[in-house]
């Protein structure tokens, strides 16, 4: 039992270092880690990934509500649609078949990795459209000279159908959905990038905690795989993120979303052939 | 006629908030977020990772070694598969490290819930109805995975 063990967790700390120093999370390489390499069913990897998610963002998400980055009002009105498409998603893992799981997984990859090449937004706009004014959506950060600058927020609607999205692939697929998050706070609501960074970071643990309850009471989390993966996963994105400053990201990045490429290819390969 | 009645008094609400971002209580904000949050949450996954990792030990040390090549896949044959609740914690108690391992895995979904209750105690010391009822459909949310999860 201790090779397997000491195997795993190798596995997961590996999963998590390069999730961080990708920016893509530990889920995108521990789910394909877990069926390919160690041949564990789809659902119980996704249930493991999941746990691992909840962990690493916990940790994570305390010093950025502590730092105030966190738009605390935006993350709980589009948690109300990442919960929803994440408790949908959970329930819909246990009755689709693991190919078709897997196949959707390697789809998954393709657009995270292409979405991590892409040039992120960085213009923020100082005022909000007539919903999220009424709903005190808004903040203010510090600018340059440390001044307190107000930023606006705007399209809700076109956010929340994102996050819907985002909530199921996370509840289907064991993954934070952290991309489509930052995406759809960045482009589509015009967030400050830091803010949409932190707060998508808030919201990811409560979207995976969702869909890891759903497999836990489901009985889909195998306790001896997922306690292992949870920690070696948190321990792997720690040291990631205390790498990342010394890191040149663009290249990192670069090879990453290649890395994703193949292991995509080979997921989607499994998947069609029934392997 | 309740939904428009439900639509009335919503956009009544939405209507007496001002056009500038809720007033924050200041303090008392300042305190919920920057210190009982982290102090709470760091609890909790205190208490997890310990758990956690007492299942893990406990299962290296009264589990057989196996031979060397013994599949990962083998680590997620075992379970506490759907034992009454009673029998799973005196389990836990005992020291069975499934059951240990499964308590702090429990212990972790804890963390997003208390995180969530935490919004919700402050969105009401603030007297922001909306944003108490959306932080309390998230948490309703969560709850109900419990029961998806029994009947999926």
């Amino acid at each position: 039992m201790l090779p397997a063990l000491t195997m795993l967790i190798t596995l997961a700390v590996a999963s998590g270092f390069i999730g961080a120093l990708s920016g893509l999370g530990g889920g995108m390489f521990i789910v394909p880690v877990l069926v390919i390499l160690a041949h564990v069913p789809m659902q119980v990897a996704v249930g493991a990934s999941l746990m691992s998610v909840v962990a690493t963002s916990a940790g994570a998400s305390v010093a950025f509500v502590r730092d105030g980055w966190t738009n605390l009002r935006v993350a709980i009105v589009l948690e109300c649609a990442t919960v929803t498409g994440a408790l949908v998603g959970a329930y819909m893992a246990g009755m689709i078949s693991a190919p078709l799981l897997e196949l959707l997984f390697a789809v998954v990859m393709l657009q995270s990795a292409y979405f991590s090449l892409r040039k992120r937004d960085t213009d923020s706009i100082p005022s909000s459209d007539k919903l999220c004014r009424r709903l005190g959506l808004g903040g203010s950060i510090p600018d340059e000279a440390g001044r307190p600058s107000r930023y606006g927020v705007r399209n809700l609607p076109g956010g929340a159908a994102l996050m819907l999205a985002a909530g199921v692939m996370s509840g289907l697929l064991g993954i934070g959905s952290g991309a489509l998050k930052v995406i759809a706070m960045d482009q589509v609501m015009h967030l400050p990038l830091k803010v949409s960074s932190a707060t998508s970071n808030f919201m990811i643990g409560v979207t995976a905690g969702a869909g890891a309850i759903v497999f836990l009471a489901r009985g889909d989390v195998a306790p001896m795989i997922a306690a292992p993966v949870a920690l070696g996963v948190t321990i792997g994105a720690v040291a990631g993120s205390k790498l990342l400053p010394y890191a040149r990201v663009p290249w990192l990045r670069a090879g990453f979303a290649g890395i994703l490429l193949i292991v995509a290819a080979e997921m989607g390969w499994r998947a069609m052939s029934g392997v | 006629m309740m939904s428009s009645n439900f639509a009335n008094v919503m956009t009544a609400n939405l209507k007496s908030i001002p056009m500038s971002s809720m007033p924050a209580s200041g303090d008392e904000e300042d305190r919920i977020l920057r210190v009982w949050t982290p102090m709470l949450l760091r609890s909790v996954l205190a208490i997890s990772v310990t758990l956690t990792s007492a299942g893990i030990v406990e299962a290296v040390l009264h589990w057989p070694l196996g031979h060397a090549g013994a599949p990962i896949a083998d680590l997620g044959r075992t379970g506490v598969d759907h034992l009454p609740w009673r029998a799973f914690l005196e389990a836990a108690v005992r020291g069975d490290a499934t059951a240990t391992a499964t308590l702090g895995l429990m212990a972790l979904t804890l963390v997003p819930l208390v995180r969530v209750a935490f919004c919700l105690l402050l969105f009401l010391k603030q007297r922001n109805r909306i944003f108490a009822a959306f932080t309390a459909y998230v948490l309703a949310g969560l709850t109900i995975g419990i029961m998806l999860g029994r009947i999926g």
